[in-house]
């Protein structure tokens, strides 16, 4: 390659200008955004690594204090919910509104499905006993394993990602509604999607990392 | 940079990587079944995690059609980021287990409420 071609390559690439990733500055910021918040659960992951490799009493059996079924549930949820949005992006991009819109509602409602999954999954360890802090003394979940640790990361992590899912779905919900009006480009529904799919993807860490390992 | 080939279905890419990711996690929890040797059994958890991790990132979110130093950037710089974390934890997280009570003792985790 020349000089001045690999020079011009390198440019187009790396050099920075107008627009260094190809890309408009709302999406730029989109995955700045993602790439921190990536490393925020990251660093709640690796938190988790530790308080498992730490512990002195052998990790709990996920199944004995799970239902693995019900989660596998919640996790295909959340992968339909993801392709929905993934056709609602590509319908708008062609400019087929209405369809954008039918696809945001069904990820809306794949959202809601999964939080409220979410929510029985910890009525139900509550009530059996887990806290922050640790199972309750005497509780059936001291029986099957279940420290400290343990109900930490689980709070924390499934915490963090609801949390995420929930402001997934506000801004959704802002979406569908100005897409009703009119209101919104179809970069808008591109932005929401990017989100919606980065939930997705955390889940699949979480899903494999705490619940089947 | 398109997307789809000229008159090709645009949807299609979703629901064939809805389909594949249905699949694999599957597998992955019927993996759980077969009592695998762990070794192995975690090494297939996580090679399965990573590809289902590329699919979301290159077919929903589109990382694939995105031009190479965003798609680097972002990929690279958050899994070598999170290598490096785990590996400097990982040391310290052993040294706190070799000085901990033995797995025998009851854990001082319950708590009265």
């Amino acid at each position: 390659m020349e000089p001045g071609a690999h020079t011009a390559t390198m440019e187009a690439g790396w050099g920075g200008g107008v627009s260094p990733f190809g890309a408009t500055w709302q999406k730029t910021m989109m995955w700045i955004f993602i790439i921190t918040d990536a490393l925020l659960f990251s660093g709640l992951l690796c938190g988790y690594a530790f308080l498992r490799q730490a512990n002195p009493a052998p990790w709990p059996d996920r199944s004995h204090v799970f239902s693995i079924p019900f989660i596998a549930l919640m996790t295909f949820i959340l992968i339909t919910s993801s392709a929905t949005m993934g056709s609602a992006v590509t319908a708008a991009r062609l400019g087929d509104m209405k369809k954008a819109l039918l696809n945001v509602s069904m990820t809306i409602v794949g959202g809601a499905a999964f939080l409220s999954c979410q929510a029985y999954e910890w009525t139900h360890l509550i009530r059996e006993g887990a806290r922050l802090t640790g199972p309750i003394a005497g509780s059936e979940l001291i029986e099957k394993g279940v420290t400290s640790q343990f109900t930490q990361a689980f709070f924390l992590l499934t915490g963090f990602h609801g949390s995420h899912v929930l402001s997934g779905l506000v801004i959704l919900l802002i979406t569908a509604i100005r897409t009703s009006m009119g209101k919104t480009p179809s970069q808008g529904v591109e932005m929401a999607g990017l989100y919606w799919h980065f939930v997705d993807l955390v889940w699949v860490f979480i899903f494999t990392l705490f619940y089947l390992l | 940079m398109s997307e789809t080939a000229p008159g090709a279905n645009p949807y299609k890419i979703y629901w064939i990587t809805w389909a594949i990711l249905l699949v694999i996690t599957v597998a992955m929890l019927a993996a759980e079944m077969f009592h695998l040797p762990r070794l192995f059994l975690v090494l297939f958890l996580l090679a399965f995690m990573m590809v289902k991790a590329a699919m979301i990132g290159g077919n929903f979110m589109h990382l694939r059609f995105e031009r190479r130093n965003l798609a680097l950037m972002v990929s690279l710089g958050i899994l070598v980021t999170s290598l490096i974390l785990y590996t400097f934890i990982t040391p310290e997280s052993w040294h706190v287990k070799a000085t901990s009570a033995p797995a025998s003792e009851p854990a001082p985790a319950a708590h009265v409420e």
